[in-house]
Formats: structure tokens, sequence, C-alpha cells
């Protein structure tokens, strides 16, 4: 999907810099206009010069647990990507992302005296939105894919950064526990696989853009049951809750002219979930190669093409920082589900300033389903809505 | 008025070049010796410190293990189990660039992933070389280099970089090219190859293990929490430094080698200020009819001063501008000698070029300004008592000179006495021993005036004896002009002096390194690695080669050493390990323990020897205790002998290869001797050495006698830059006795057109200043003979000892003393040929008619 081209640029802006503080330089720097573009030219020569050697998303392809939890090094970028909506049993409410990318600096395993050396370099970002403290806390770490510094399992769903880490018991697949720590915040959570494994796309297969290979390997838990504590400024909140996983991974490009995506991973109240990404074209247009997900109480999965689905925007939130503007409230119709809902934000701030920066965030929405009152939380991605690069794309 | 007055002085001073012209000359060179030094000595330390800075970054401590490193797992577990943030592995050492000249690069391997927090040099290696990361990390042997430096060897980006680690061959990738320093010159990479931490481990054989990791920490109480726990996690080999603990004891390393370069520096700038003196004072006697006028004219006392005052500082300021050009030139030359010394002795640095702080120029200006009014202070007063109307005349300002010489003379013998006092004070400050060897100078050129005269006097019955009438009247003259005279014979007694005691003191030294050398180096044939780096650790030859070698034909014993350095939060430490063998026991020569006792307990009971600079330095003894941090934390180790050792200044600590192996799990050899079996040609065993080596590893097998040449060499090298200074301050010296004696016999033009009036044949003119002058050259001469001995042995016994640690034997050659006797004589007379020259070929009437 579309955060394929998200990746790409992390992993572009860290790998041009070689690191963080350089690439938020390059990146952010107010006034410095030249190089907001620079992660996009790399990116393309990245992904030009290199796909070469790695293995595409041509066709579908089964999907065997538990090796499909673990990395597929072949491929140039995967993640696996967790946010959930937790709250307190006085029903304080928290959100959570936690995210690990896998990006391949070149194709294939070097060879090499030296454990340090490798081709896989592993990003993770760390974020928690406290409601009723009005904070959001972001956080992000970089490392190789070396020497047990960061990695991921193939006999189980085990991924770790340093000391961020996504780990099931050593009998059981599930529940996996995510634990990160970073600054004055904390959590550590328990969660169940909840429903079977959603392929997204046609059989896991998710095409992109035109052109074969263009596409992704991309399936989802749509409700992990959650348990476990979240810990701000030394305070430790006793919490429980629905996440969502996401595990992507593939070898291609987007089109040029796709300049961002919002993604929506919404979980109601009537045990359906809906997964849409909405990629967003130069001129403002919805790109057809957008596509999402419905999935029944059961499991079954319903692919929505990219005109099943209406997006409205309501509103918009202006960061603090320089006045991007985000969507911040939208009406979202499925009509062939006869399903209407209005989705907000918890929180207004909950960009992301990292190597990369974007909105992602916990929302909550209300609306029918085939005119039943239906309620519910998710989480929202809102991408390419930087100005400089908005400016400099065009 | 004032105008006038100025433009009297301005007028008086044209009217006179020669004398101005010399002194501006003399102050100009002593203040350019100060300033290349100085300028030298600046640009070097900043050149180091800045590519310290930039490889330590913003690191604010680091955790170092011993001779072989870190453990890496102690990395990753703090990363991972303890989640600690803010560390970065580093693994580095020095690679060799084969070609001529060859080249040193540190080789500094680092993860880019975790570098940004610590160095920002990532950022300058620009945006098109984005890919060229992705291939440093991925590919192996890839590296960035600085532009400078790859364009000083030749190298585009895409170019192979041939390189020798340890003697074996191999090749990098030069990937991507760093600006040189960037707008702010806040970083350089010079003399860098930046590779992924992987390549650095592989072509530096240290696989498994880093150099250190470097860590920020929070100041302040939250520092010291995070410090404690660190340290409790950690095993206890591994020690945490703040990085400023390194730096500091590198830079305080060669402390006392820029000390002793600026005293001689400063030397030279002594006599310079000999130079201002005797002009003012000459410049001040000629006009005093002037004076006296002028102060009839109701000038006053003050203006007078000030006159003579602002005179002496114009040509004080005039000779300082062309001092500090002059010195910035000199200073360019003499970069390459201090940084040369620098890199024999202390550690490898390259600088580029030179530095220019405005500040060390503002020095310069204040202290050739300084010196200036210092010695224009005496003749300012002189013309400033001068009664109004009432020319003083000369013979009346020469009476109060005898007067002067006898309170000088005493004031010399307390001050001398001060000086003998300041130097046998049991003190260990190099300040003091300083102090007192310019007073000692001081003292000495007080007693020159009398010395002189009593030595003219003495010498006068035997002049007139040989030289008849002629000579009577040069002695004669020498006496009835002291004011002039005494100054040029102190000045070039000064550098004579100089000259002579830096010559006895590196004579002596050379003669001890040269018998310590002997002494030491006993066994036939030794193998090295080539191009060693300045500082440990030494390079390691591969361990194969090592049991190979001792098994060859014709080798009847070997020794192996290995020189390292332990890193501690008290500094560093040199240390030597030493496989014997029975032959090299004799080698060393202990300044303290019982040799009988002290073999069984270095080889059996670990207990170590201690090198005479370290004994100093530390103020230890035998039977002391040194601690050292061992792989298995930190050890007392006793101390058997204290050993004569002119290797290093820092002094060492040296122990068996049994306690080393014991302590450290380092098992790296640095060199093997080798003693061979009288029969055998060492020629051919060099060669079958050689193919023992094999192609992979180059080494370097060389003969005892060739090391020891080697080894003289290095040390005549360390002292190029002291030979040049001897150099320059004779050079200053014969400016300034030039200048004196000219211009003193110049202003007797009108004395030698009487004599010529009267009969005196050219030729016999030319043979009265001859003698004069020689007269004087002879007088200096002896002065600077005692002078120039005691200076010797202060600077052999107090100076030298206390900046290195090193006693030597004095040792004075009555060479030496002629060539010193000879260097007064010949400057005396030389400065008297112009004068001589001018004053024969002038008329006797124009000679008269002057002024």
């Amino acid at each position: 999907m579309a955060r394929q081209r998200f990746i790409l640029l992390i992993a572009a802006a860290l790998v041009s810099t070689g690191l963080i503080a350089g690439l938020a330089y390059s990146l952010w720097s107010l006034g410095d206009h030249n190089l907001a573009g620079e992660p996009h030219v790399i990116a393309d020569a990245l992904v030009g010069e290199n796909t070469s050697g790695f293995a595409q998303a041509t066709r579908t392809r089964p999907f065997s647990f538990p090796t499909d939890y673990g990395p597929h090094n072949a491929y140039q970028a995967e993640w696996w990507y967790f946010t959930g909506n937790v709250v307190t049993s006085l029903g304080r409410p928290f959100g959570f992302e936690l995210t690990f990318f896998r990006v391949a600096l070149a194709p294939g395993e070097p060879v090499d005296k030296s454990p340090w050396r490798t081709n896989q370099l592993y990003l993770a970002h760390f974020a928690l939105t406290d409601v009723d403290g009005e904070k959001f806390y972001a956080y992000e770490r970089v490392s190789r894919g070396a020497l047990g510094l960061a990695g991921a399992r193939s006999d189980s769903l085990t991924i770790w950064l340093e000391d961020w880490s996504v780990r099931s018991s050593e009998t059981r697949h599930f529940p996996v526990i995510l634990s990160a720590a970073e600054g004055n915040i904390a959590i550590e959570l328990s969660l169940e696989q909840g429903k079977p494994v959603v392929l997204n796309g046609y059989r896991g297969l998710s095409q992109k853009s035109s052109g074969p290979g263009n596409a992704s390997y991309y399936y989802s838990l749509t409700r992990m049951p959650t348990r476990g504590t979240v810990r701000i400024d030394g305070e430790t909140f006793a919490v429980v809750g629905t996440s969502w996983m996401d595990r992507e991974w593939s070898t291609s490009a987007l089109g040029p002219d796709q300049i961002g995506w919002d993604w929506f991973a919404l979980q109601m109240s009537d045990g359906q979930e809906i997964m849409f990404y909405r990629l967003r074209r130069q001129d403002g247009s919805t790109d057809p190669y957008s596509a999402g997900t419905l999935v029944t109480p059961s499991g079954a999965a319903l692919q929505l093409t990219h005109d099943a689905v209406q997006i409205e925007v309501l509103d918009y939130w202006k960061s603090p920082r320089d006045s991007t503007r985000y969507p911040a409230r939208w009406r979202i119709k499925v009509p062939i589900e006869r399903l209407e809902l209005e989705v907000r934000p918890i929180l207004a701030q909950q960009e992301l300033n990292l190597s990369v920066r974007y909105w992602e965030g916990a929302v909550e929405f209300a609306g029918t389903h085939a005119d039943e009152p239906i309620h519910g939380r998710g989480y929202v991605e809102l991408t390419g809505y930087d100005r400089h690069k908005a400016a400099n794309n065009r | 008025m004032n105008r006038i007055l100025w433009r009297a002085s301005l007028r008086h001073l044209l009217t006179h070049p020669w004398q101005t012209g010399l002194a501006v000359l003399g102050i100009a060179l002593g203040v350019a010796v100060v300033v290349s030094i100085n300028l030298a000595e600046v640009s070097a330390k900043r050149a180091f410190a800045l590519s310290i800075e930039t490889v330590i970054g913003k690191a604010t401590h680091q955790i170092i293990g011993g001779p072989s490193g870190l453990d890496e797992a102690i990395y990753v577990q703090l990363r991972v189990e303890e989640g600690w943030k803010s560390a970065a592995p580093v693994v580095e050492g020095y690679v060799y660039v084969p070609g001529d000249p060859g080249r040193t690069l540190k080789l500094l391997g680092v993860d880019p992933f975790e570098e940004s927090p610590f160095r920002t040099y990532w950022q300058h290696f620009g945006r098109d070389s984005a890919i060229d990361m992705a291939t440093l990390v991925t590919e192996p042997n890839t590296a960035l280099l600085s532009a400078i430096t790859a364009k000083q060897l030749g190298l585009k980006r895409g170019d192979t970089l041939k390189l020798r680690v340890d003697g074996e061959p191999y090749a990098v990738r030069i990937v991507g090219l760093s600006p040189s320093g960037n707008s702010k010159g806040k970083f350089s990479l010079d003399d860098v190859l930046l590779t992924d931490i992987s390549t650095a481990q592989t072509l530096l054989g240290m696989l498994g293990r880093l150099s250190r990791v470097d860590l920020i920490l929070p100041t302040g109480q939250q520092g010291s929490a995070q410090l404690e726990r660190l340290r409790a996690l950690l095993p206890p080999a591994p020690e945490v430094i703040p990085t400023g603990v390194h730096t500091e004891t590198i830079q305080q390393m060669t402390r006392a080698f820029h000390t002793n370069l600026t005293a001689l520096s400063l030397l030279a700038l002594l006599v310079g200020m000999f130079l201002i003196y005797n002009t003012m004072t000459f410049l001040v006697v000629q006009r005093r009819e002037l004076i006296g006028n002028l102060r009839a004219l109701g000038v006053t006392r003050r203006q007078i001063f000030k006159t003579i005052l602002v005179e002496a500082l114009s040509i004080g300021l005039v000779g300082t501008l062309c001092g500090l050009l002059f010195g910035m030139l000199l200073g360019e030359g003499l970069l390459g000698l201090v940084t040369q010394t620098i890199n024999d002795l202390y550690f490898a640095v390259t600088v580029r070029q030179l530095a220019v702080p405005p500040l060390a120029l503002a020095l310069a200006v204040l202290l050739g300004l300084g010196v200036t009014a210092l010695a224009a202070f005496v003749p300012a007063n002189e013309a400033a008592i001068v009664p109004p109307r009432v020319a003083m005349s000369r013979s009346l300002f020469e009476t109060k000179a005898h007067h002067w010489v006898r309170r000088s003379a005493l004031s010399g013998v307390l001050v001398i006495a001060f000086a003998t006092a300041t130097l046998l004070l049991p003190s260990n400050s190099l300040g003091l021993g300083l102090i007192g060897l310019f007073a000692l100078v001081l003292g000495a050129t007080l007693i020159t005036p009398a010395a002189t005269v009593a030595l003219v006097r003495l010498c006068q019955p035997a002049v007139s004896r040989v030289f008849g009438l002629i000579g009577r009247l040069a002695a004669r003259s020498v006496l009835a002009s002291l004011s002039r005279t005494t100054v040029a014979v102190a000045a070039l007694m000064v550098a004579v002096s100089a000259v002579l005691s830096i010559g006895i003191m590196i004579g002596s030294f050379r003669l001890s390194v040269a018998e310590w050398l002997d002494s030491v180096v006993r066994a036939d044939l030794y193998v090295s690695l080539p191009h060693p780096v300045a500082s440990p650790p030494e390079g390691t030859l591969a361990p194969a080669l090592v049991e190979r070698i001792g098994a060859a034909p014709g080798v009847v014993d070997w020794s192996t050493v290995r020189r390292t350095r332990i890193d501690s939060e008290r500094g560093i430490t040199e240390i030597v390990a030493y496989k014997l063998s029975p032959h090299s026991h004799s080698g060393f020569r202990f300044k303290e323990g019982d040799p009988s006792a002290i073999w069984p307990a270095f080889e059996d009971q670990e207990a170590v020897l201690i090198s005479e600079p370290y004994a100093y330095r530390h103020g230890l003894g035998v039977n002391a205790l040194v601690r050292l941090r061992t792989d298995h934390g930190e050890r007392d180790f006793r101390v058997a002998g204290v050993y004569y050792d002119y290797g290093s200044d820092q002094g060492v600590i040296a122990m068996s290869r049994r306690t080393y192996e014991r302590n450290w799990t380092d098992r790296g050899v640095s060199g093997i001797g080798i003693y061979l079996d009288p029969d055998t040609a060492p020629k051919e065993i060099e060669e079958v050495l050689h193919r023992i080596a094999g192609p992979h590893q180059e080494v370097q097998i060389v003969s005892n006698r060739a090391i020891r040449e080697a080894s003289l060499e290095v040390f005549d090298r360390t002292f190029a830059i002291t030979e040049v200074l001897r150099l320059l301050a004779a050079v200053v010296a014969f400016i300034g006795v030039f200048s004196a004696l000219t211009a003193l016999e110049l202003e007797r033009a009108r004395e030698f057109g009487m004599l010529r009036a009267i009969g005196l044949t050219p030729r016999q003119l030319w043979g009265l200043i001859m003698s004069q002058t020689g007269l004087m050259g002879v007088a200096a001469g002896l002065l600077a003979l005692p002078v120039g001995v005691a200076l010797a042995v202060t600077l052999i016994y107090v100076i030298n000892q206390r900046s290195f640690g090193w006693t030597m034997d004095a040792y004075i050659s009555s060479g030496s003393l002629a060539q010193a006797m000879l260097l007064a004589v010949t400057a005396a007379v030389l400065a008297g040929i112009y004068p001589a020259f001018k004053m024969t070929r002038a008329r006797p009437a124009d000679m008269l008619r002057e002024e």
C-alpha cells in the first residue's frame, strides 16, 4: 500500500544523511527549501538502482504462519505496524503506535567476517496519545539488523529494535508482548490474536500503481484484544482495549504523482472493521489504486475498491509548527454497505515530527450501519501534507 | 614644541640609517623567532585538538577496554537489555598508505546509524553520496575520505586506495568525500579514513572487539547517577572515563616540549633586547648636546623622556611588525620541524596550514614593544637627566659608566646567587628552573662590563707587547667607551654561551642515547613492522610468523616485545611486555634496584620495571606499587627496579611477557629480537627470514647497527628544531654585535680622523679597529665559556630533567669550547670589517668635519 513510499522516504532520508539529526536538519530546517525534495530524489534513486536484486510482489502467494510473521529479507521494505486504543478502568483513554520498519539497503546477504555487516536496517516509531493529559509523545529509533541489536524472528511474531520489542512466548504465538519505553513514557501490552488473519487486496497481493511488481503483500490482524500497562511520568495505568496489526512487505515504486495518502483503520462496535487507504494525487483527486477491506464479525473480508468509499473532509487542523494543514474530521460513506461514519481525532495534535513528518493518531467515530447506530475507535494516518514537500513536488 | 621634537628625533633616526636599520632588524629577528615558534606550536596543537574534537564529537564519556579493546557484546547488552541511549561504538586504528612518502591515516570505524548525536561531520558528505552511505554499510572495504586528503593521495570518488595494515596489503574503495572542515572550521577529517564499523573490524583484525564506546551523559546529578548505574552494569575490566582525560593527557605530554621551545625563542628575543638598548643608548649619547639645548629652551624632562621612549617604541614597532611578517614565513618553515618532533615523540598529527590566531600576534606585538620599552628605559632616563645647556661631556658620561660597571657587577653577583639558589632548590618545577636559567643569563650579563674591564686590563700588557701602540690604543679605547663596548660584549657573550650550552646539551644527550642504544640493542637482527605509528599500540606481527622465526635455522635465541598503551581515568600508560632472552638482561642498566634480585622478581613474581622518566614523573622508586587496569580489573604491581630508557619521555612500565599474558588478553607481538649462531652470516639469515615472512605481511628485518643508526636519526630529527633555534640565536647575536660595533666605530669617526691626521696610516687604522673588535670578541668568548658551561649544566641537570625526566652525563668537549671561542672572535672581527673599510676609505678632513 501507500506506506511503501513512506518507508522509502524514511529509509532514503536516513541513508542519505546517515543519521536522524542530519536528516531532520536537511528535511525540516526552515528556509532550506532546496533540501526538502531531496529524499524523493534519493528514494527514486534507491529504488531505481536497487530493485533489480530484490524479489517483487508480482503474483499471489500462499501465506504460512509463523514464517510470514517473520521478516522477508528478499524484499526491499517491510513493516510491522501496531496501533491501538486502550482505556483505564476509570475510562481514561490512550492511543498508542509501535511500528517496526525493515529496509534492505542492498539485495542479498553480505558475506563478511564482521558480524556488524548487514544489508538490513531497522527503524521504529513509538507514539502515545494521552487525551486527558492533552499530550502526544513520539519517538524514533534506528539500528542495523545485526548482532542482535535489531531483528525479527521467523518462528514467531518477534521483532525488536534495541529494547523496543514485540515478543511472543516460547510455546505460543499469542499473546505477543509489546514493550517500549522512551523519555517519560512506556508501554507494556499483551495482545491476543483476536480475529484470524485478514488478507488485503487480492488474496494478500495489494496493487499500488500500474505495472507488475508495483504491489505488496499485505495482511492484518484487525481486532486484537489488548491489556497491560501504560506509564506516563512515573505513573502507571492498567489498561484494556483493542489493537490492530498491519504486516506488509514489497519492492516497488509508486507513481510520481501520488503525493500522499490517508489511511483509516476503524473498529466498529458491531464487531466489524474497515480499513481503507486513499491515495492522493497531485491534483487532489483520489488515485484509482486506492482500496480497502471490510471485515465481518466472523473474520470474512470484503474488498473495497476506490469508488466504493466516499470520504468527505469536514474540518482541518493546522500544525503549530508551521501551519501545515491536515484534515481533522471526516464523513466516510460506504454506500453498498449502507455505512456512514463521522470520524474525529481524540486529540488534535498527533503529528509525529520525526525523520519523516506525518500525522498518525487515535480517532473515535459514530454513525450508522444498515440504519443501526454504531460507534467505535481506530487509527488514521495522514502523509504528504508537509507544506515544503508539497510545494517542492509541484 | 612637540612637533619640533618629533621632527628632530625623526631626522636623527634618518641620518643614522645603519643604526636604526640594525636595531629594527634585531627586534624583527627576535620577534620573528618567538612568533614563528609560537605559531608553529599553536598550529600543531590546533590541528591536533581539531582532529580529536572531530573524532570525539559530543561524547562526554567513553567506555574503554584494555590493549585488545572491548568485547562488542558489552555494547549490545547496553543497547538491547539496558535500553541505553546515546552510545556509539567505535573501532579505530592506524593504516599505512604506501607511497613516497608513505602516509599514515587514522582508520575510524563507526556505526553511521548511531552517529548523529555524536559527530556532526556526516552532514558534510553531500547529497549525492546518499547511495554510497548504503554502500558504506553493506559493502566490505568501502570508506570515506576528506576531499583534501583524497586530493593529496590523488584519489577521486570511486577510486581504490591501497593500504597496509600491520604490513598486510588491503584495498578499499572510496565511496564518498567530505569537505575538509566546514566554513567554521569546526571539524577536520583530514588523515581520517572513515568506514563502517564492520569494515574497520575486518581491516584491523578486531573481530568481536571495539576500541571504545562513546557516551553522552547529562551533566550534574543525573549524569553521576547514570555513570553509577553504568559502572555497576559493566564487568570489572572496562572503564568509563570522561573524554577530556584522553585529550588532556596527550596535550600534557607535549607541554614540556613546548615550554622548552618557547624558552629558547625568548632567548633570541633577549638578544634582540640588547640591540635596542644598545641603539637607544647610542642615539641618546650622540644627541646629548642637542638635548641640553632643548632643555635650555624649556623642554621638560618629561618631554625628553617621552620623546626618546616614543622614538624607541617606533623603532620597536617597525621591528615588531617586520618580525611578525618574517615570523609567519619562518613559522611555515618551522612547522614541519615542530610537527616532525611531535610525530616522532608523541602522537601523529598532520598540520595542513599555519594557524595565525590574532591573539598570538597581539601578544607578540606586546612582547616586542614591551621589550623595547624596557630596553629604552635606561637611555631615555639618561637623556632626561641631561642638565639644561650644559652639554654633558662624553668623558663625564663614561666616568659614570665606570661607576655603573661596579654597581652592575655587584647586582650581577646577587642575581647569580639568586639563580643558583633557585636552581638548587629541591623542586620539580620547570618554571622555577627556567627562572633560574634566565636569572643566570641576566647575572652573567650584569657582570660582563666588570669582567670585560678586568679581562682587557689583563690583556693590555700582552696586547701592547704584540701589537705595540696600536694594540695599546685598541685596549684603551675599549675601556674608554665602556657604555657601548660592554653592551656589545654582553650581547655577544649571551649569544655565544646560549649556542655553546645548547650544543653541549644536545651532544651530551646524544651521547647518552647512543650509549644506551649500544647496551640495549643486543640482538643481531630485529624484526618489526615497517612504518610504525608514533603512538602505541604498535602494529602486530602475525602470530604464526613469530613462531616460524623462532624455529628458523641459525636462530639460537629470540626475544619479543609488545608495546601498547593502557588508558584509564588517570591517563595513558605506556606498557612494554618483554619475553627476554637471557642475553638481553644485561642490556638493561638500572638506576635503582639490585639486578640480581630484579630479574627473578620480573620473570616470576609479576614485578614490573619502570623507566627513569616514569619514576621521575610519578615519584616512584623500588618496591613502590603501580596501579594498572588489567583485563580483569585494577591491580597493583610492585616495582622491582628503575631502568634507564630514552625511548619515551612519558616513561614506560616494563613487564615480562608472562605477567602481561596473565593480566591481559592481548597476545600480539610488536617486534622480535633475534640472536644468531655466531657462525652464520646475518645477511643470509635475513634473506631466510624474509622468505619465512612471505609475501603476505610486509616486515622489516634490520641489523642491530641499522637500528642504532635509525634511532639516532630519529634523535637528530627531534632535535632539528632545537638546532635551528640555536642557529637563529647565533644569527640574532651576530647582527647585534655587528650593529653595536658598527655604531661604535662609526661614532668615533672624529677620533679616527684625528688619529689619521696625526699620522696613522690607513693600514694602522684598519689594525686598530680590527684589534679593538677582536679584543671584544675575545673578551666575549672567554666570558661565554664559563657561562655557557654553567647554562649547559643547568639545561642538562635541571631543565631537561624536569621537562623529560631523563638524566644524562654532561659531556663537554674541548672542541665545542674552541668552537664557541672561534664563533665569538669571528663574529666580532667580521663586525669590524665594515667600519674599518669605511674609516680607512674616508678622507681624514671629512671625518673631522663631521658634526
